[in-house]
């Protein structure tokens, strides 16, 4: 096997960063009452990005950081209460469709007509804004046929405000006196990519990560419909590439692990103690992640952002995020 | 969501076109297995890691 061998090892330097970084992230916030040690995770990636680098070395094992929020999320299944979520999840599948499908039309009005965006930049930052960060202007920049440079300048866009909205929310939260659920579910509708609404839920309160990841991936399941309206709306993609194949290639797959492990550990197949050590590897997953986030965080590719793209989603934000949370405050 | 795998970061040779190098069995039997893993979409790749360690946990408590 050594195929195998061969490609973990190109993987392993990597990797050995992540888990440096996160044994260091658990150290320093045991050593420093009320830091969170995701915080700390992604606070070590961003110092290290930014001043060392990555060496070139270490770039394949950096990449799985994905890998390890997506597993992480997957495990994270066997932590949440079926029956609290079920209770809630009308209410906040509503506000989730609500807000997606709100937050898009909004979006496309604002870079448009406020900041005059044209297209399909303006409907890149729309997606990335409303959906699932980075992974959504990838995907609608790949149904629109959008240049390189489109996407590029999207979603740079896009991670500048993750970086900010990371630091942003917990605060606001704590100083709106938010509960945890109600917490959760305003980072989980309001905040762009899938990486930062965890690490901000997470840093908040464990129910707020908990509450912060289901809402994230509820939004994530539109992708595959909206990319669908988006090839409707454009006329970019001839029917050879039929809705219900798109639907599906854009589905986060990853979702369904996180349902059966979910069903798996509610019916109570899982004794007490391997719940907590699935808990574990799941807390473990999330710190290597957090530290690759921090690590793709960098502070000099946000300066070449524009103002005008800056100033549409800034715009969508403080509309979207001032809508959910009076609906979060209302409903939950 | 977007696949990491198809991002070439991880260029290996290509063993399915059956040259004549002979690589002996586990040898091709490991490669096939990192090119089927690598060409999984990674929400895929996630969903099987993340039910391995449930299965596993599964099993432990078994024995």
């Amino acid at each position: 096997m050594t195929g195998v061998a061969e490609a973990v090892r190109a993987y392993l330097p990597g990797l050995a960063l992540l888990a440096g970084g996160a044994v260091a992230a658990t150290l320093v916030a045991d050593a420093v009452p009320g830091l969170q040690p995701l915080v700390v995770a992604v606070g070590i990636g961003v110092g290290l990005g930014n001043t060392v680098g990555i060496p070139e070395i270490a770039e394949p094992g950096v990449s799985a950081d994905k890998l390890f929020l997506e597993t992480g999320i997957v495990l994270l299944g066997a932590a949440v209460a079926v029956e609290e979520f079920l209770a809630a999840g009308p209410t906040v599948l509503g506000l989730v469709v609500a807000v997606v499908a709100g937050g898009l039309l909004f979006a496309e009005v604002v870079a448009r007509g406020l900041f005059r965006i044209g297209s399909p930049t303006s409907s890149l930052l729309a997606a990335g804004a409303s959906i699932c960060g980075v992974s959504a202007v990838v995907a609608i920049g790949r149904v629109l046929d959008a240049r390189g440079t489109a996407i590029t300048f999207a979603a740079a866009t896009i991670l500048l405000f993750d970086a900010a909205t990371l630091v942003a929310f917990p605060l606001a939260g704590e100083w709106l006196g938010l509960t945890g659920r109600q917490f959760g579910v305003w980072a989980g509708v309001s905040m762009f990519s899938t990486g930062p609404v965890a690490a901000a839920g997470f840093a908040y309160s464990p129910e707020a990560g908990q509450w912060a990841t289901v809402t994230k991936l509820a939004r994530n399941s539109l992708l595959g419909g909206v990319a669908v309206a988006y090839s409707l709306a454009y006329a970019a993609r001839s029917a050879a590439d039929p809705g219900v194949r798109r639907l599906w290639a854009e589905f986060p797959k990853f979702l369904l692990g996180f349902l059966a492990v979910a069903a798996v550990a509610n019916s109570g197949l899982l004794s007490p103690a391997a719940l907590a050590s699935i808990g574990r590897v799941s807390d473990a997953l999330f710190a290597l992640a957090f530290v690759g986030l921090g690590l793709s965080i960098r502070v000099d590719d946000m300066r070449a952002v524009g103002a005008a793209p800056v100033g549409a989603v800034l715009v969508h934000l403080l509309a979207v995020s001032a809508v959910a949370l009076a609906a979060v405050r209302w409903l939950l | 969501m977007v696949s990491d795998a198809a991002d070439g970061t991880d260029a290996r040779p290509d063993t399915t076109d059956g040259t004549d190098a002979r690589p002996d069995a586990s040898d091709a039997a490991g490669s096939s297995l990192v090119d089927r893993w690598t060409a999984l979409d990674r929400g895929w790749q996630a969903l099987a890691l993340g039910l391995g360690i449930v299965a596993a946990h599964l099993v432990g408590q078994a024995l």
